[in-house]
Order: structure tokens, then C-alpha cells, then sequence
């Protein structure tokens, strides 16, 4: 073929490769020096930076017993965290090394870490999702600081950003705790129905909980006041605020939803829509950590970028390798990595040149 | 309503998952082992419930919570299996490492959530198809256990297929005046007996209980002679209309139906003739959730005609009857 511009980011500035598997996760280490992609045959492929563009040089491994279901950035500034089906939890070094931190009797399908954001070395909490139980460790992953029981399977944990407080969804609503408080005071925040997913506004304002329902319930944390946020056909199974808290973006619809939290919204606005794909539910969204601006994903394996205040769209690669079921931006907001069900896996390098 | 012709395409892709029910010491693991350790060539995934009885032989075992909760549709008795909802999602990411999925729940579990979450929640339907709920009896208890207990009425008025497991233990009068029971109370089950879980694979897996394309393909077993000295909570009741039926007449008074005496009817399914429609129009619903679809024209020996089944409490017969005949088209 005669090839003159290429069209998309995907081809400009980025690498991709083919698993034969469903690709369950993607993230960044904080350090933003290396991409992981786990996948639901037990794998983990890991990309360094140098190796961004050259798909061919990232490493594969396989490092559980069946399929990895979460995935975390480490605590510190490399390596990463990954839970499976094989109810285990195991830490992969940012030089590969694999050592197991758990090794329990139910899955572990949540994991999350949080870490001081001035200095990744000091501090850091790990929080991983068991059955009803999250446990939370100390960044070295060694010491458990407390076990916080749920009355239910816990469906999402996410930390504040701050790293003082702890939410889990569940049946009926979502709990939150505090992580350092000597004596557990619970705050349940009650909503009857399957809780699925969970969000934390970055400045503590709100806490969004995705539902069976295929809508969103909110909860004001100044005065526990609910919000309901509907209207989607298929349940929104991946949702993130904006650096700045005034938007949240989700998938579940065929564009991609964003729902003001400023104004007095997300009560009584409507949400701006981001142009997506005609009749192509979207899957995963990711929000970029520097600038306003949003990635998505979609089940014909579509990914876009737009920016969130000018609604310009960049498409970042062309449908192909079934839906994207993972999709993240580094916390240097340089690359944005995704994968898909069939197989999919990508790097794009958004630095300036 | 699903089309069924697309759904019939899609159904080869989708993984069985088959429910196996049955009280506490009726023989549930130990089928459910023999159907694991059988030489079929196919591995399976098994959900079991904490509390089971005996070790399960394979190598993909999910301890699950029966975690049932309550749909916020406006429908009171939708109630959905939350933990299967997450557990065939993460199963379903694996490729190929499994043919089928089993689920074993607890011996007082309602199998309607098991049901109800196949039809209401898209992953699960995208993904999964529910073949059949199986039900093991144990023959020396069954008859007291169904006095005593609304939970066992309720597996055996779900079932698709009833395994009336230790029937060494009983003779064959005791036999006869129980399957006469179970028939009593679900016509439309295929009932085979069996000895500590000795039954054919083919009489287990692969069933189509749900299958659009297969219901009520066996011809419903009902007892005529209407000498039970015994009041059946839960019956089935089977209707038949000669004449074409009007397609808008039917799925006005169905719904309706349902939407009344949904939480009394366990199942319903039926095959019908709408007229001027070459094809068979087959119907089947869970309580309120309804589903149907077109499966193709009538075979060259079959006399079209409309046949609907339901198995329930506080059925009404001459009720359903007048019904379901006021949908004939005029």
C-alpha cells in the first residue's frame, strides 16, 4: 500500500501488538517509567519506556494460576500489583521480580494503592478486595494495617486523594473508612440496590457508585445529600473524574458522558456528550492527569482523545481487536496505553518532541 | 423481545451454564461429581456455595455468597444473583479453558434469582446462556420434604430436568405415587431416576431449558386423571388453542398476566401459532420477565396450533383458559 500521512496517533507515535488473550487491566507505575498489561490467562506483559515503540521487545510472564483480575501501580514509585482468580496477590518489581504478598482463599478482584504524591517513596498504603473484606498494608506490603468487613462482596474500593479515607461499593450502597483512625467509625452511605463501581471526587466533594441499573447514585459528602445520574443503556463499567473535579467521565452510552460537578451540578444539569462512535457503546474512559483531557474507549476497539473544554476529538486508533477493556493515561501524562478483549495492546507516546 | 433468529446464531458461542439445585443430602455434589469425573473430553467451571456438602472433584472451583438482591425495575419479585453476575463476568475472561459452567446452589435456595439474572443482566447474556435447571430429589425424603418446606416445591416447580436420585432406598409403588407428585406439581420437567448420581450426561448437560428453539419441544406430561387426594400448592396447567392466534391480542393479555400474577407464576412457556406468521412464535418467562421470539416455520407434521404451559400457585384454570382463548384472532 501507499502509504503517505498516517492517520492516527496509533500509527504516528505509538506501538501495538496482538495477545492471544482478553486483556484485564493496564497501568502505569507512578514513576510513569514502565506500562503493565495483565490479561485473564494469567499474564503480565511489561513495557519500559525506552521500549515504547517497539512492541516486539516488551516482555511477557505468566505470574498467576488463571485469570489476573486487578491490577495496581505499586505503591512506591516502581512495579506494580496484581491480584487473581487464583486468589493471590503478587508484587512485580519494576525489574521483574515477582514475589507473592497474599496467597488467600477468595479471589482478589479489587486492588489499589495510594502514595504520597510529593514523594512516592515516603508513605503509601495498599488496599486489596477480597470477598466482603478489604485489607489494607503498608507500602512495603509486609504489615496489614486493618481488615474492614462489609456486609457484602465488596464490587470497588478507591481511595480520597489524599489518602486519609477509604471507600468500598457493595449491595446497598458504599462504606467509607478512615485508613489511620486508631478506632473504626464507618460511614455507611445507603442506597438501595447492586453498587458495581466506584469514584471519589479529587477534592473529596462526592461519591459516585456505578449501578446494576445501568445509572450512577452520587453522594454529597458535606451533607450525604444523593444524586442519581441516568439515562444510560448498558451499565457504565468504567468511570473517572477530571484532574480538577469538574467533570465525570463515563462510559455506558455510545458517546462519552461527562457530568458536570460544578454550578450546583451534577442535580438538575444534563451531561455533555462527547461525540464517539454511532451506536458503539463506550467501555472504558481515562482522564488525563496534567491537561482537560479525556481518553475513551469503545466495543469495536475505537480510541479517541478529546479535550474537554474545546470538544476537540483526535482519534488515537481505528476500531479492530474487539471492545477496550483497559485504558490508562501516566501519571506524567506522556503515554496513554490500552488493551482490548481479543487481544489488543498499545502504547502511545504523547510527550513533545 | 430478543430475535430469535439472531439469537439462535449466537447461542454456539455462548457458554452453557446449567443450575443444580436440590435439598441439603439429596445428592447434589455427588452428581455433580459424577458428571465432572465422567470421560466427556469437556472441563468445566464449578460455582458451589460455601457450605457444601462434600469436596467437589475439579480443578476450577469458585466459592461463592449466595448474594441475592432486589432489581430497582419496578418489578417486586425481580431478584438477581449479584455474586453470579461477577463471577461469570471474570470467568468469561479466560479463553477456552472451559466448556461449561455448573453452578450448585444451596438446598434452600429459590432457583428464580439464578433465573431472572440470565435475563436481566446484559454481560451474563452476551457471554452465557442458561441450558437448564436440574434438580435432585431424594426419593427416600422427598414426599415429607415437600410438606415441610416451600423451597423444595419451588426447585422442583422450576426444573427443567428432575433427577429423583436413591430410588434403591424406596420400591416401585413408593416410586410411582412420587413421580406422580412431582408431576403434579411440574408437568413439564424430563424426570429420570437414578442411584447415587448414576445418570446419563445426555439426561444433565445440554438440555435447552431456556432455548427459544427448544421449548416445549417434549410433549408435557399431564396427569388427567385428577385423583390426588393431596392439594398441590404449586401446579402446572397446560392450554392448547386450535385457531391462529392475534399476535397484539396475545402480548397485551400476556403481559398483563404477568405483570399481575407474576410473583405466583414460577414458569411459563409456550409455542404459538399467530396468524398470518408461517413461523412458531415461542414464548417463555420467569415471573415478570418475559422473552420471546420467532424459531422458524412449522415442520410439514405438525399442526399448528397454540400451546401454552404454566407452573405456579393460585393458578386459575378456567381463568388462564377464557384468556389465553380471547387471543384468537377474529
Amino acid at each position: 500500500m501507499n502509504t503517505t500521512m498516517p492517520e492516527t496517533l496509533l500509527q504516528r507515535r505509538g506501538a501495538t501488538r496482538t495477545l492471544q488473550a482478553h486483556v484485564t487491566g493496564c497501568v502505569i507505575s507512578r514513576d510513569s517509567q514502565q506500562v503493565a498489561f495483565v490479561t485473564g490467562e494469567g499474564d503480565i506483559v511489561l513495557a519500559p519506556r525506552a521500549d515504547w515503540g517497539q512492541a516486539d521487545a516488551w516482555q511477557v510472564m505468566t505470574i498467576h494460576d488463571g485469570a489476573i483480575l486487578s491490577v495496581a501501580p505499586d505503591a512506591g514509585p516502581g512495579g506494580f500489583l496484581t491480584g487473581g482468580d487464583d486468589n493471590a496477590l503478587r508484587r512485580v518489581a519494576a525489574d521483574g521480580s515477582v514475589s507473592d504478598l497474599v496467597k488467600g482463599r477468595r479471589w482478589i478482584e479489587h486492588v489499589t494503592t495510594w502514595t504520597n504524591p510529593r514523594d512516592a517513596t515516603k508513605g503509601g498504603v495498599i488496599a486489596f478486595a477480597a470477598g466482603k473484606n478489604v485489607e489494607l498494608r503498608d507500602a512495603s506490603g509486609a504489615n496489614t494495617l486493618k481488615t474492614l468487613e462489609h456486609p457484602s462482596t465488596v464490587s470497588g474500593i478507591a481511595f480520597d486523594a489524599k489518602g486519609k479515607r477509604i471507600a468500598a461499593s457493595h449491595y446497598n450502597g458504599a462504606t467509607m473508612w478512615f485508613v489511620q483512625a486508631r478506632v473504626d467509625t464507618p460511614r455507611l452511605l445507603e442506597w438501595k440496590g447492586s453498587h458495581i463501581g466506584i469514584a471519589i471526587h479529587p477534592e473529596g466533594e462526592a461519591l459516585v457508585t456505578s449501578m446494576q441499573e445501568s445509572e450512577l447514585h452520587g453522594w454529597r459528602l458535606s451533607d450525604g445529600h444523593n444524586m442519581r445520574m441516568s439515562g444510560y443503556p448498558s451499565k457504565v463499567q468504567s468511570m473517572a473524574f477530571t484532574r480538577n473535579g469538574k467533570w465525570l467521565v463515563t462510559s455506558g452510552a455510545d458517546v462519552v458522558v461527562m457530568w458536570p460537578f460544578f454550578g450546583g451540578g451534577p442535580m438538575g444539569k444534563a451531561p455533555a456528550e462527547l461525540g464517539g462512535v454511532p451506536g458503539v457503546p463506550c467501555t472504558r474512559v481515562a482522564t488525563h492527569p496534567v491537561h482537560d483531557i479525556v481518553a475513551a474507549g469503545f466495543a469495536d476497539g475505537t480510541v479517541l482523545i478529546a479535550d474537554s473544554a474545546a470538544q476537540k476529538i483526535l482519534p488515537v486508533c481505528t476500531a479492530g481487536g474487539g471492545p477496550v477493556s483497559a485504558l490508562t493515561f501516566s501519571e506524567d501524562g506522556c503515554a496513554l496505553a490500552f488493551g482490548t478483549e481479543e487481544g489488543r495492546i498499545a502504547i502511545v507516546d504523547l510527550s513533545a518532541r | 423481545m430478543s430475535d430469535a433468529t439472531q439469537a439462535s446464531l449466537d447461542t454456539d458461542r455462548l457458554v452453557p451454564v446449567t443450575v443444580l439445585t436440590g435439598f441439603l443430602g439429596a445428592g447434589k455434589t455427588t452428581l455433580l461429581n459424577h458428571i465432572l469425573t465422567a470421560e466427556h473430553g469437556r472441563k468445566y467451571a464449578v460455582v458451589v456455595n460455601e457450605f457444601g456438602e462434600l469436596g467437589v472433584d475439579n480443578d476450577l472451583v469458585v466459592d461463592a455468597d449466595e448474594e441475592v438482591f432486589e432489581m430497582n425495575n419496578g418489578c417486586i419479585c425481580c431478584t438477581v444473583r449479584g455474586d453470579l453476575i461477577r463471577i461469570l463476568g471474570n470467568l468469561m475472561k479466560r479463553r477456552g479453558r472451559f466448556d461449561g459452567i455448573i453452578v450448585e446452589t444451596t438446598g434452600l435456595a429459590d432457583p428464580a434469582p439464578v433465573a431472572q439474572t440470565f435475563f436481566v443482566d446484559e454481560d451474563v447474556r452476551g457471554k452465557t446462556r442458561l441450558d437448564a435447571v436440574v434438580t435432585v430429589v431424594d426419593a427416600y425424603n422427598v414426599l415429607q420434604t415437600l410438606e415441610d418446606s416451600t423451597e423444595a416445591v419451588n426447585q422442583i416447580a422450576f426444573a427443567d430436568v428432575i433427577i429423583l436420585n436413591k430410588t434403591d432406598l424406596v420400591d416401585e409403588v413408593a416410586l410411582a405415587s412420587i413421580e406422580s407428585r412431582i408431576r403434579a406439581i411440574n408437568g413439564v420437567a424430563r424426570l429420570h431416576r437414578a442411584q447415587r448420581g448414576d445418570v446419563a450426561l445426555s439426561d444433565v448437560l445440554d438440555q435447552g431449558g431456556f432455548d427459544l428453539q427448544r421449548a416445549l419441544q417434549q410433549a408435557p406430561h399431564f396427569l388427567e386423571e385428577t385423583e390426588h387426594h393431596h392439594e398441590e400448592d404449586v401446579t402446572s396447567m397446560s392450554f392448547v388453542v386450535e385457531e391462529p392466534l392475534d399476535a397484539a391480542k396475545f402480548q397485551a393479555w400476556i403481559g398483563a398476566l404477568l405483570q399481575e400474577q407474576g410473583a405466583d407464576i414460577l414458569r411459563a412457556k409456550g409455542i404459538l401459532n399467530y396468524r398470518g406468521e408461517p413461523q412458531r412464535f415461542a414464548f417463555q418467562a420467569v415471573h415478570m420477565m418475559a422473552d420471546g421470539g420467532f424459531i422458524g416455520p412449522w415442520k410439514t407434521d405438525e399442526t399448528p396450533q397454540s400451546r401454552l404451559v404454566f407452573i405456579g400457585r393460585n393458578l386459575n384454570r378456567p381463568q388462564l383458559r377464557r384468556g389465553f382463548e380471547s387471543c384468537r384472532a377474529r
